[in-house]
């Protein structure tokens, strides 16, 4: 009987939850699914991470390779991040070139990079003006069930705190670099950007962490990117409903606390790896 | 090759196996909510995902239909992370697109297709690290995928790569054995009915020593049709216990 409902009058079934202020999966209005995470265990990448939030699983790996430091700026090395929605996570997607919502993600996870300064690329120049390394985060979505950008973000911060370079020194004679892989040390990671996303219902309720469905039914999405000392690097709000100050301040609010709770799984996780 | 012994004197094999071992298998079914069927799979340190979507309605150009079977479409691809060089390009080169079509191959013998005429059954493969033997991890790993959807087969499709070094057959290569450069077979086997459903061979091989490698390959996939059954019984068994039946 619910069933047929939900399938002829997707949005009233909505609304009937939502006037209780809760969800038909059981969750809270300001509630986030359960988010697990695993660290290091694609071992042919220079650091790894899986991070499952509810259903929707990305999986980032991030590569390093040496190159020649941009012209410009000759004491700075690159992040490129890259993200996949490919059509094994959802039917949604067809095989082909990266869709709109997969460059979106990509220049938002490039955008977070840059304005968070998670890392300055000056700590990736090995030789000023000759060498320095370029970081390929690649990420892709296994299972898509929404929230894609929060769960992309989470996998950037636990993979690069995972990445290990080996040490790189310029033989003065030959000016020849040489690696040593069993000397590695890990990225200096400055700051700890976490995404909070909401979606926009009839203009006035917001929920925190929306699934596939809920996106869909959705009349506008906001993410907002905070940093441990409270300060905000980015708010992304792509159209969609008007948002009062107000709501943006309760927001902002929410997305504090959840900072909060992902850097606490984020040590608890390092931790338990740590004996190397 | 110079240094880098495949097979020793006392039998052993560069990561400790015996030359008719295969390496440790961990294999979940059912481990993504969207797809209809899924499965993860660990052959030593290949890791492969699979998942199956169908069978549904054609997508894409009606006029392909097939009017009497379902038409099984793949898509074969490698992180980038996943091989010790970055790969630039994940999938449409030249080697994913063989292996494309090597699955599709595969599994439009395998599965029962007739009985979904003019639709459309999605394997897709990714490989999350490739450590040798992609192609038979994926084989195996579509298989599970394709029993976690429920679509018919005929009988499991089990595959294993063999070698030959110093006339003795290795089974399941690795990545090293494998860049080493000796002949290489890789058997796709539908096991109850012994019948081949892709064989490949490259480099050179005597014909006197085919049977022997052909043999090892078969007895390969015979071993892991007997694991993979044994996931799948697992598996079923879980999920009607959580039923409560």
């Amino acid at each position: 009987m619910a069933a047929g409902f939900k399938t002829v009058e997707p949005l009233e079934y909505y609304r009937r939850f939502l006037k209780e202020n809760c969800r038909p999966d059981g969750r809270e209005l300001g509630e986030f699914r359960t988010t697990t995470v695993n660290i290091g265990s694609i071992t042919t990448a220079d650091g790894s991470a899986l991070v499952k939030l509810g259903n929707t699983t990305v999986i980032c790996g991030i590569k390093a390779e040496f190159a020649e430091p941009p012209a410009q700026s000759t004491n700075k090395g690159y992040i490129v991040p890259n993200v996949d929605l490919p059509p094994l996570c959802s039917s949604r997607f067809r095989p082909g070139p990266p869709g709109e919502e997969a460059q979106a993600a990509s220049q938002f996870i490039a955008d977070v990079i840059e304005n968070s300064e998670i890392i300055m690329k000056e700590d990736l120049c090995i030789a000023n003006g000759k060498l320095s390394w370029v970081l390929y985060c690649d990420f892709i979505c296994l299972d898509y069930d929404g929230n894609i950008l929060d769960a992309c973000t989470f996998a950037l911060l636990a993979a690069l705190k995972n990445v290990q370079l080996p040490t790189v020194t310029i033989n003065e004679e030959t000016g020849l670099a040489e690696v040593d892989l069993k000397q590695t040390n890990p990225l200096n990671i400055r700051k700890h950007p976490v995404a909070t996303s909401f979606a926009v219902f009839d203009d006035t309720i917001l929920i925190v962490d929306p699934t596939a469905e809920e996106e869909d039914l959705a009349t506008g999405t906001v993410t907002i990117v905070m940093d441990e000392e409270g300060r905000l690097c980015s708010v992304h709000k792509p159209g969609g409903s008007g948002l009062t100050a107000a709501k943006l301040q309760d927001c902002i609010t929410r997305a504090v606390t959840r900072h909060k709770e992902v850097k606490k799984l984020i040590n608890k996780v390092i931790k338990s790896i740590k004996p190397k | 090759m110079a240094g880098l012994e495949l097979l020793s004197d006392e039998g052993y094999r560069v990561d400790g196996r015996r030359a008719g071992e295969l390496r440790k298998v961990r294999a979940r079914m059912g481990v993504f909510a969207q797809a209809d069927g899924s499965a993860y799979l660990e052959q030593g340190n290949t890791k492969a995902l699979a998942v199956v979507y169908g069978p549904h309605e054609m997508r894409g150009s009606r006029s392909k239909a097939l009017h009497d079977r379902a038409l099984v479409n793949c898509q074969y691809s490698m992180a980038t992370f996943s091989t010790g060089e970055r790969k630039r390009r994940p999938h449409g080169d030249r080697k994913s697109s063989e292996m494309t079509l090597h699955l599709k191959q595969t599994f439009e013998a395998a599965i029962l297709t007739q009985l979904y005429p003019r639709s459309q059954i999605d394997i897709y493969v990714q490989i999350l690290q490739a450590d040798g033997g992609n192609y038979c991890a994926c084989v195996n790993a579509a298989t599970l995928a394709t029993i976690d959807a429920g679509i018919p087969m005929r009988d499991y499709v089990c595959a294993c790569s063999a070698g030959f070094i110093e006339d003795t057959p290795l089974a399941d290569l690795n990545y090293v054995e494998e860049a080493a450069g000796g002949p290489q077979v890789a058997l796709a086997l539908l096991p109850k009915s012994d019948q081949i459903a892709l064989l490949e061979m490259n480099s050179r091989l005597h014909e006197d020593h085919l049977e022997q490698v052909m043999e090892a390959a078969s007895k390969a996939c015979k071993d892991m049709y007997a694991v993979l059954d044994q996931v799948v019984r697992d598996h079923v068994h879980e999920v009607t216990t959580l039923l409560g039946e």
